[in-house]
């Protein structure tokens, strides 16, 4: 097997796509974020400069082929994945082969792992909308701790957004970045450590919950294994009720 | 504020209601408001027995004026009683959703003095929290049955969603063991309830043009659904899924929910031992396939019967209709799709649509994650056939794939006894399956076992 040209996409998007448009006819490309990477013997490694112009061009292709696709790249970079934008990089070529979508196309492989990295990070995100546990601080902003398994906390600005009428902190304590809502705007920025100080109404709630949550369960009819499967033990560390 | 005791009270009144969606509704915030409700629902923690916590469930009052024998709040009861005001029910609804641990309130009560009397609390409670609180997260209402048509109506243009419970599966035993419920004071304000969503329905139609988006109904936009206890009474299976049908086509419920008996009350006229949580399994997928999957309750299961043990109620169709059998998976339509044994709703769209492109042999099946220890004994891949040869061995596979899931997810076959098992009838063995690639440990009774090492599938 010939040497991989490996291309590191600096973790960007317009990195990717940039990647994604110089890599395109090297057979044995490999597109990366992983700073760690090993490179094998003659393996060249090309750091990729974001390019707007080809950034633009291959949206505009992938586009044109299926309307969806490109939003279902975008969800799958944010994988945790480390192949993840080899894995996107792949599904862009099979779709530009095709001449059309190929999201049905699930007896490729190719295919089916792109949709499972997509199908992964919405799923992480439909469960952070029920497992986010704010916290009411002293100043009045609700605070909600978590470690995502992918990078997905700004795409949950705009539920709780509509939701809360009040200024909230959603921090991602792995990646070391927040989602920052004031009640007008919502910013995702670097932050480091937070330092909560509860309000007095917070204990309080927060108890009578813990209180909700043991009583609304039915002894008689115990099943962990259940309630693990639902509820993914990952999660337990910032759910109140189970601290 | 309310107190830590009488929350316990409250809620502990109110667990038993088994509805704990907060689907169906796309209610949006309001400009001043706090909160909406999410199509699909959001569940937001599960608590010891598996189940999902969405809503606040609670009640009004505990303090019954009813006398229903299965009830633990009923009138004879000795519990401690206890009420909460309307605004202590919205302060905590409030409290509790920006701090994102529910979607909204599920809000039934006891009979308190009278059903009027009790309806009009419910329908101040609910009034308050969305006009005056602002709320518009999901609200499901518990009716009270006896209660006044114009309190119930005015009620609902609150709510997301009412429910009446049936409770009991016939006529007979209502009287025996709920004497104060008939099967018209349940049935009658369910009937009120859809001719008002049929209205409003019709009246956004004369004015824009247009059908209702889903969920986004003037009056109850997520409906109706009811609950039955199963176990309480002598009702077979067959009598509960016609039941639960004609429900469905009368009054376009969404869910018919099913409560394996558990015996917190003792009387005389009820049973001491639970129903199991294996017979409410059971009826809850023959309900799915009554609802997507286009099965009859005549098709699943006989009138006087009650549904098979060992296989799902799918299993057992199939295992009748075997004529029907295989069918080849690259030609067949969805609709005979969704009637092979261990293909779902999602495992046929999958099939349909990959097959698009090319044609599907057993490995692509395999890859694309469809489950086949089923499956396979029911389709042909481009001709060939994987399953086993004569129907006995079907048989045996099958009972065995559902021990499988039943050991290794549900945990049906152990701790309850209610179960399939009792403790003394099962082995631990070890065994390869089909492939001879995996191993499994198995839980099963040893004749089964035996079958399984004899390569009888």
């Amino acid at each position: 097997m010939n040497a991989r040209t490996v291309y590191f996409t600096g973790g960007t998007e317009e990195g990717f796509f940039t990647a994604v448009f110089d890599g395109y006819n090297q057979p044995n490309a490999y597109l990366t974020s992983e700073k760690n990477l090993q490179l094998g013997l003659g393996e060249n490694l090309i750091r990729v400069q974001p390019d707007m112009e080809k950034v633009a061009r291959v949206e505009r292709k992938i586009k044109g082929l299926d309307a969806r696709a490109i939003g279902d790249v975008r969800l799958a970079l944010r994988h945790r994945d480390e192949d993840r934008e080899q894995v996107a990089f792949l599904y862009v070529r099979q779709l530009v082969k095709t001449g059309k979508s190929v999201r049905g196309m699930l007896s490729v492989e190719g295919v089916r792992r792109m949709m499972d990295l997509r199908g992964q990070v919405l799923n992480e995100v439909h469960r952070l909308k029920g497992f986010l546990r704010f916290s009411e601080t002293n100043e009045g902003v609700l605070y909600a701790p978590c470690s995502p398994d992918h990078d997905d906390v700004d795409l949950l600005a705009s539920h709780f957004v509509a939701r809360l009428n009040a200024p909230f902190v959603i921090h991602d304590v792995w990646r070391r970045k927040a989602l920052l809502y004031d009640g007008r705007e919502c910013i995702v920025a670097a932050v480091g450590d937070a330092e909560i100080v509860e309000s007095e109404r917070e204990k309080y709630f927060s108890s009578l919950w813990k209180k909700y949550y043991q009583s609304v369960n039915i002894a008689e009819r115990k099943n962990l294994t259940q309630q693990k499967n639902y509820m993914p033990v990952r999660y337990w560390q910032f759910l109140n009720e189970l601290s | 504020m309310i107190d830590q005791t009488r929350l316990k009270i409250l809620v502990d009144g109110a667990k038993y209601d088994v509805s704990c969606s907060s689907s169906g509704s796309a209610r949006r915030n309001s400009a001043d408001g706090v909160g909406n409700a999410a199509f699909g629902g959001i569940c937001h923690s599960f608590t010891q027995d598996g189940r999902c916590i969405s809503l606040l469930k609670i009640l009004l009052s505990n303090d019954c004026a009813f006398d229903c024998k299965y009830c633990p709040n009923r009138r004879s009861a000795d519990v401690p009683r206890a009420h909460a005001a309307p605004e202590e029910i919205c302060e905590l609804v409030m409290e509790f959703y920006r701090r994102n641990y529910i979607e909204g309130l599920f809000l039934s009560s006891a009979v308190y003095q009278n059903p009027d009397y009790t309806m009009e609390l419910l329908l101040r409670t609910v009034r308050l929290l969305r006009e005056e609180y602002r709320f518009n997260g999901y609200i499901h209402l518990k009716g009270i049955p006896h209660a006044d048509e114009a309190l119930t109506r005015a009620a609902a243009r609150y709510a997301d969603r009412m429910s009446y419970n049936l409770e009991l599966p016939s006529e007979q035993s209502l009287k025996l063991l709920a004497p104060q419920k008939t099967k018209a004071s349940v049935l009658t304000p369910m009937g009120v309830l859809q001719t008002g969503r049929e209205e409003a329905a019709a009246l956004w139609k004369a004015r824009t043009g247009k059908t209702e988006r889903k969920g986004r109904g003037k009056f109850l936009p997520a409906g109706q659904t009811t609950q039955m206890i199963v176990g309480a009474s002598p009702e077979t299976d067959g009598k509960i899924l016609r039941l639960s049908e004609s429900l469905y086509r009368k009054f376009s419920l969404k869910r018919v929910y099913f409560s394996s008996y558990v015996p917190v009350v003792k009387d005389p006229l009820l049973p001491t031992v639970s129903a199991g949580l294996l017979r409410e399994h059971r009826l809850y997928q023959a309900d799915w396939l009554m609802r997507f999957y286009g099965f009859d309750s005549a098709e699943i299961v006989g009138e006087g019967e009650n549904l098979a043990v060992e296989y799902d109620p799918k299993c057992a169709w199939a295992l009748k209709n075997m004529h029907l059998f295989p069918v080849e998976i690259n030609r067949a339509d969805v609709e005979t799709l969704l009637r092979v044994p261990g293909i779902g709703a999602k495992g046929a769209y999958k099939i349909v649509s990959a097959r698009r492109f090319a044609k599907l042999t057993f490995e692509d099946l395999q890859k694309m994650r469809i489950v086949l220890k089923r499956a396979r004994h029911f389709i042909t891949c481009d001709g060939k056939f994987y399953g086993a040869d004569n129907e006995e061995r079907v048989r045996t596979a099958l009972a065995v794939a559902e021990r499988l899931d039943g050991a290794k997810q549900l945990s049906f076959f152990d701790g309850d006894e209610g179960g399939l098992l009792r403790k003394s009838e099962r082995q631990s063995i070890s065994l390869s399956v089909l492939d001879g690639t995996k191993n499994f440990l198995l839980h099963s009774t040893p004749s089964i076992a035996k079958s399984a090492l004899d390569g009888q599938f």
